[in-house]
């Protein structure tokens, strides 16, 4: 029987387990495990594909939120309260934001063995794979004959037209090595010397960089309309907007390959959920099923090796097309993101 | 006021306490956490201060927020005082109908009005379609993603704080006083000039502080009509917020900001009382 004794005792245990405490159970009981995504094809996918049938088999609802946004996770992780669970990350987040993640629980997630060991870190697991691509206009340049590497995209005279690059020094570092012809295998390890490099080759385009995009969406948008000739773009989103009939082409040539990371946010009142989703979203069933949408592929090897013909003409990791790209070194990047980020806004300001 | 005359100091108090209770809470306290935060940068308390008034950097986004502000208030200005006195000059229809048109746009949202910006200002959209069909023009203009489309939307989304006080201050002249300077000979442009233009003086010093001080904090439009060379303080905040999470920094740049448009209140009140924009908006 519940007396006003016991409920003053209830009440003291609770208060003695402090604010995040009452906050992470007020949560739980409050909402849905919830997924947050960078939206638009990405996050469609991520829903139908890879937690749909997981809530449907666990008969849990999960809800979905979009744009994944860092400052929001540092905010609610250290306020004790995150309203998001599995978040995805870009890779680099795994390691920049690791004392706001939970660690991942390996022994709820066997499947991730299964998984190349460089997809699998102690925070973040990568569930789907992309690239970050050279795309265009086709009323500028027919779907044919495009550019074909980042040397064209830095030739205005051969390919003229408003170009568009990622608003952040990742990409462009890796855009501005290969088209200053270093070779994919020397773009990493950073040096101060590639970074100087990197720099003079940007300043070389910028006059010709009209838009420095932030957004998923922004590309195939800009692209679309005609505001670009070129620009940088995550491959999923172009996909997308051709299947829709959208102007626009993208090639894998000088592609720069990542993944796309799920991490779980520290103070999560779905700690176990989490961890059974991300083990489902990395199973050969989910992974499978990320080969049918055509936008993003999947990161599980043995998923991969199930694509057809037409499937493996916009897989990343076909190896047809593998073997043109630079793999993302994501661990570099977020050190020389860092490292060099007040040299890379003095760069955007005009200095 | 007559009508306070009669109320007590007490009721007068027990009527705005609600009032400055949500201003205490809302927006006093987190403005004092914001000020706390401005000195918890790990590399020192004044680190932040130093970095965003002597980082050549930041000076740069200074500056172009300023530039920006005073090209958009000037430009506002010139468009509203004529409007505003075209206003006081016509029939109750007419005034009826220009009126909806400088107060409409008030009633939608500044981010569906930027969007249509981007619309109208694309390099095929409109605008630039009839420029070059018409011949007047080559290659479709470069309006979207820098200062040119910053100021045209920004002096769009602007102009009815502009005319406003403009328009009270002409509505107030004594005509009298214009009667008086024709029936003593005066043309036209000498009874603007004379008489006119330095009673409504006022106005347009309330009209140009309300626009530059509301330019100063604009975020959406220039966010999103312009470019990276014309980052303005609040973009560079929102970046220092969501992007590199430097949330100190942050901090010091808006207590600058907020020192930057309190010094330009302080200019204006030399001119401007708050009871003229009070009025104003009556």
């Amino acid at each position: 029987m519940l007396t006003r004794r016991r409920l003053l005792s209830i009440g003291a245990a609770g208060l003695a387990a402090g604010p995040a405490f009452l906050a992470g159970r007020a949560a739980a009981q409050g909402r849905p495990l919830t997924f947050c995504s960078w939206g638009g094809a990405l996050s469609e996918l991520e829903k139908t594909a890879l937690l749909d049938p997981f809530a449907k088999a666990k008969g849990i609802e999960i809800a979905h939120a979009s744009p994944t946004n860092y400052a929001k996770i540092k905010s609610m992780v250290e306020a004790g309260a995150p309203e998001w669970d599995i978040v995805d990350v870009g890779g680099r987040f795994v390691t920049q934001g690791k004392d706001l993640l939970e660690p991942l629980d390996m022994s709820l997630i066997p499947n991730a063995k299964a998984l190349d060991p460089g997809w699998v870190t102690p925070k973040g697991i990568f569930t789907s794979t992309g690239a970050t691509v050279i795309a265009w206009n086709t009323n500028a340049f027919p779907a044919d004959k495009g550019p074909k590497s980042w040397k064209d995209f830095w030739d205005v005279k051969a390919f003229p037209g408003a170009r568009g690059l990622y608003k952040q020094f990742y990409y462009n570092y890796e855009a501005a090595l290969l088209a200053a012809g270093v070779a994919r295998k020397d773009v990493f390890p950073v040096t101060d010397d590639k970074i100087k490099l990197a720099f003079d080759k940007l300043r070389e385009i910028k006059p010709h960089v009209k838009v420095w995009w932030n957004a998923g969406a922004q590309p195939p948008q800009l692209l679309s309309s005609g505001e670009l000739a070129m620009s940088s773009a995550w491959s999923g989103r172009i996909l997308a907007g051709i299947k829709e009939k959208a102007p626009i082409a993208m090639t894998y040539e000088d592609g720069i390959a990542w993944g796309n990371a799920w991490v779980v946010l520290k103070g999560t009142p779905h700690l176990k959920a989490c961890m059974e989703a991300i083990n489902y979203a990395i199973s050969e069933e989910a992974q499978s099923r990320l080969l049918d949408a055509g936008t993003y592929g999947p990161a599980l090897g043995a998923a991969s090796a199930k694509a057809s013909e037409a499937q493996r003409k916009v897989l990343v990791t076909a190896p047809e097309n593998a073997k043109n790209m630079l793999i993302l070194d994501e661990e570099q990047a977020a050190a020389y993101s860092a490292k060099y980020e007040a040299d890379w806004n003095r760069f955007q300001l005009g200095g | 006021m007559s009508g306070a005359g009669g109320t007590s100091k007490g009721a007068a108090a027990a009527l705005m306490a609600p009032a400055l209770l949500v201003v205490a809470i809302v927006f006093l306290a987190p403005l004092v956490r914001l000020f706390a935060m401005s000195f918890e940068a790990k590399a020192g308390p004044m680190a932040t201060y130093l970095e965003v008034l002597g980082d050549p950097i930041y000076r740069h986004v200074f500056v172009n927020t300023f530039v920006v502000s005073a090209t958009v208030t000037v430009v506002a200005i010139a468009i509203a005082y004529p409007t505003a006195f075209a206003l006081t000059r016509i029939g109750p229809a007419w005034r009826t109908l220009l009126f909806a048109c400088v107060l409409f746009p008030l009633w939608i949202s500044v981010l569906v009005r930027t969007f249509s910006w981007m619309l109208l200002l694309e390099r095929n959209g409109p605008i630039n379609r009839a420029l070059v069909g018409s011949g007047l023009i080559d290659q479709p203009l470069s309006l979207l993603f820098n200062r040119t489309g910053v100021l045209i939307g920004m002096v769009q989304v602007l102009l009815p704080y502009a005319v406003l006080p403009i328009y009270a201050a002409v509505l107030r002249i004594d005509p009298a006083l214009i009667r008086a300077s024709e029936g003593l000979g005066a043309s036209r442009l000498r009874t603007f000039l004379s008489v006119l233009l330095p009673l409504s003086m006022r106005g347009v010093a309330t009209a140009a502080t309300f626009v530059f001080l509301l330019a100063l904090g604009f975020f959406i439009t220039p966010a999103l009509l312009g470019g990276p060379a014309s980052m303005t303080l609040s973009m560079l905040i929102d970046s220092l917020v969501n992007e590199r999470l430097d949330w100190p920094l942050a901090a010091a740049a808006s207590m600058v900001l907020m020192v930057a448009a309190l010094i330009v209140v302080g200019l204006a009140g030399r001119f401007v009382s708050v009871r003229a924009i009070a009025e104003a908006h009556r």
